[in-house]
């Protein structure tokens, strides 16, 4: 079963080629499209909302066809755009109700749901205030809200943790998990970081130049590395030398160490290395793919 | 001792009306954006005070009726001599039915909904000539209250009375098709207020120069067109074909037949096809 998928999608404009020959499934759950800036994530966001013709190949979403059942896909999944798009002088709750209402809901269950939707993403008190006096946390919440407001099938969020600062990128992104498990709506969710999205996504796909780069399932990206990297406070020249001599494959690496995990023994031996020398052992920590691994992998893997 | 029990996510299982209900309350909303309504109040100062204005001359003419016997102004020529008022209101007004979705790109939010560009810009549009024809059928309708009460000698000019209310109505769409085409075209509220103003001064500016080169050359017959140049003349010329009710031009007579109606039509096809296109470019955006 799959929520939506694209079959030698390509959008052409006239000076470049956004989305090439794109052909990717996506199934429920939490799904993350990764690419660099310019890669095509909008782009291709436009055309399953059906707002963009596509300039060949076909895009599905919820069983319709996107260029022929627009509006239809429109009533039934939410959009959270990239981009500020809040009028600054009405408040967070006549925004929301409005919002609903032009989904579809009459009035009265246009403002319980517009009072829910603002709970559940943490806006209290302040959603009587003008937009205008939010920070970029709390409207980006607000974005959120509206998408969520008619209770879709499926939200498209377009970089939600764009401008926050860490701690709001780490609430913005449990309460994307929650809406993609506890909500029970699927998600496809945009970000030009794959680290973020290993915490969250269940199926992560990576475009780059409207190209499909990967398309799999989060434990494949998140699968260990075999390394390890060490690193201490002094000694690293002897540590080195000491791995090394028990047989161990050991590379330095600025102020760390990356050390070939040969088998659980590696770490029993980083252990007692360090132990016997008396080094003072800051981290320990497994190499994981990298949004730049990925590429890397992909760019070896054309040549 | 309450505690807040947290529910968690409910799903909504109620209906989901069609495009027609959102249209209809975009188009309600957005009347209630023209006069404020649901705004602070100095959102209501302008428009109200505007249509105390366009009410001062009705209230008048029904006290002189009442007094005198004796009607001031006519109903087909309310429109006309009140123009000023009228322009200023739509001036005031059409930006902040455009501007701030234009300005703050809430577009997306609209367009990713059912809502598609012709029924965003139809809601507009009916929003604007509602409040725009209510601003001149009001007073007209005031004054015709006054009438009937008055019990003016004679019969009361009920045919007038509703001739002028249908071209208030026609007025008022060619005014909003126009001014929101000219509002939108910046996404800055003040700009916009510049350019409907601007664009209808130059129509009533530019009438005596037309008009006084065409009848100084001997050519009377062309120079009436020059009147078809402000949309409130034009109007006015459209009525007294279709009524049968005197030219409310300054000087001179308007042309005869229906060319001032086509015109008016082809007017309100451009100020829409504009409309359009502008927010094609701007959905695209």
């Amino acid at each position: 079963m799959h929520i939506l998928a694209t079959e030698g999608l390509t959008k052409r404009f006239p000076t470049v080629t956004a989305i090439d020959q794109l052909t990717v499934t996506v199934g429920p759950g939490v799904t993350g499209l990764v690419g660099a800036n310019g890669a095509g994530k909008s782009t291709l966001i436009k055309i399953l909302l059906g707002l963009l013709p596509p300039t060949g190949g076909r895009a599905d979403v919820l069983g319709l066809d996107a260029t022929s059942r627009g509006a239809e896909i429109r009533r039934l999944v939410g959009y959270m755009p990239e981009h500020e798009c809040l009028p600054p002088d009405v408040s967070a709750t006549e925004l929301v109700v409005h919002l609903a209402r032009m989904s579809g809901l009459p009035r009265t269950a246009a403002r319980e749901r517009a009072a829910d939707v603002l709970r559940h993403v943490g806006l209290a008190e302040e959603r009587y205030r003008p937009v205008g006096g939010y920070s970029t946390g709390m409207k980006q919440r607000v974005k959120l809200a509206q998408a969520l407001v008619h209770d879709p099938k499926l939200i498209f969020l377009d970089e939600p943790t764009n401008g926050l600062d860490p701690r709001g990128r780490d609430e913005m992104l449990t309460l994307v998990r929650r809406i993609g498990t506890e909500f029970g709506i699927s998600v496809l969710v945009t970000s030009h970081l794959l680290g973020e999205l290993e915490r969250i996504c269940d199926h992560v796909i990576v475009i780059d130049g409207g190209r499909l780069l990967r398309s799999s399932a989060i434990g494949e990206f998140t699968q260990a590395t075999q390394a390890v990297t060490v690193e201490v406070d002094e000694g690293l020249d002897e540590l080195a030398a000491r791995l090394a001599a028990e047989g161990q494959a050991v590379s330095p690496q600025g102020r760390m160490l990356v050390v070939k995990v040969l088998g659980p023994e590696t770490y029993d031996a980083v252990r007692d290395a360090a132990a016997d020398l008396g080094l003072c052992l800051i981290r320990l920590e497994q190499n994981r793919h990298r949004i730049e691994d990925v590429f890397r992998e992909e760019v070896r893997a054309h040549v | 001792m309450s505690e807040i029990y947290d529910i968690g996510y409910r799903h909504y299982d109620g209906p989901r009306l069609g495009r027609g209900y959102a249209t209809r309350a975009l188009a309600v909303h957005s009347l209630r954006g023209v006069f404020g309504l649901g705004r602070p109040a100095r959102s209501k100062l302008t428009p109200f005070s505007l249509a105390a204005i366009m009410l001062l001359p009705a209230i008048v003419n029904v006290a002189t009726m009442a007094l005198i016997q004796q009607r001031v102004i006519q109903y087909s020529g309310y429109a006309v001599i009140m123009q000023a008022v009228v322009a200023i209101f739509l001036a005031s007004q059409a930006p902040t039915l455009v501007a701030p979705d234009l300005r703050h790109r809430v577009l997306p939010l609209y367009l990713s909904r059912p809502v598609t560009i012709a029924s965003y810009v139809g809601a507009k549009v009916a929003a604007m000539t509602v409040a725009v024809f209510a601003l001149v059928a009001v007073p007209l309708t005031v004054m015709y209250l006054g009438e009937l009460v008055v019990d003016m000698p004679g019969p009361p000019a009920t045919g007038e009375f509703f001739g002028s209310v249908v071209m208030a109505l026609a007025l008022a769409f060619l005014l909003s098709a126009f001014g929101l085409a000219l509002a939108s075209f910046t996404p800055r509220r003040g700009l916009g207020v510049a350019s409907v103003i601007t664009v209808y001064l130059l129509s009533f500016a530019s009438i005596p120069l037309v008009y006084g080169a065409l009848e100084s050359t001997g050519h009377d017959e062309a120079a009436s067109w020059a009147w078809l140049l402000n949309p409130f003349w034009l109007v006015d010329s459209v009525q007294s074909w279709l009524f049968g009710t005197p030219p409310h031009s300054i000087e001179g007579g308007y042309p005869s037949g229906p060319a001032s109606a086509v015109f008016l039509v082809a007017l309100v096809g451009i100020g829409l096809g504009a409309l359009m296109l502008r927010y094609r470019k701007a959905a695209a955006r």
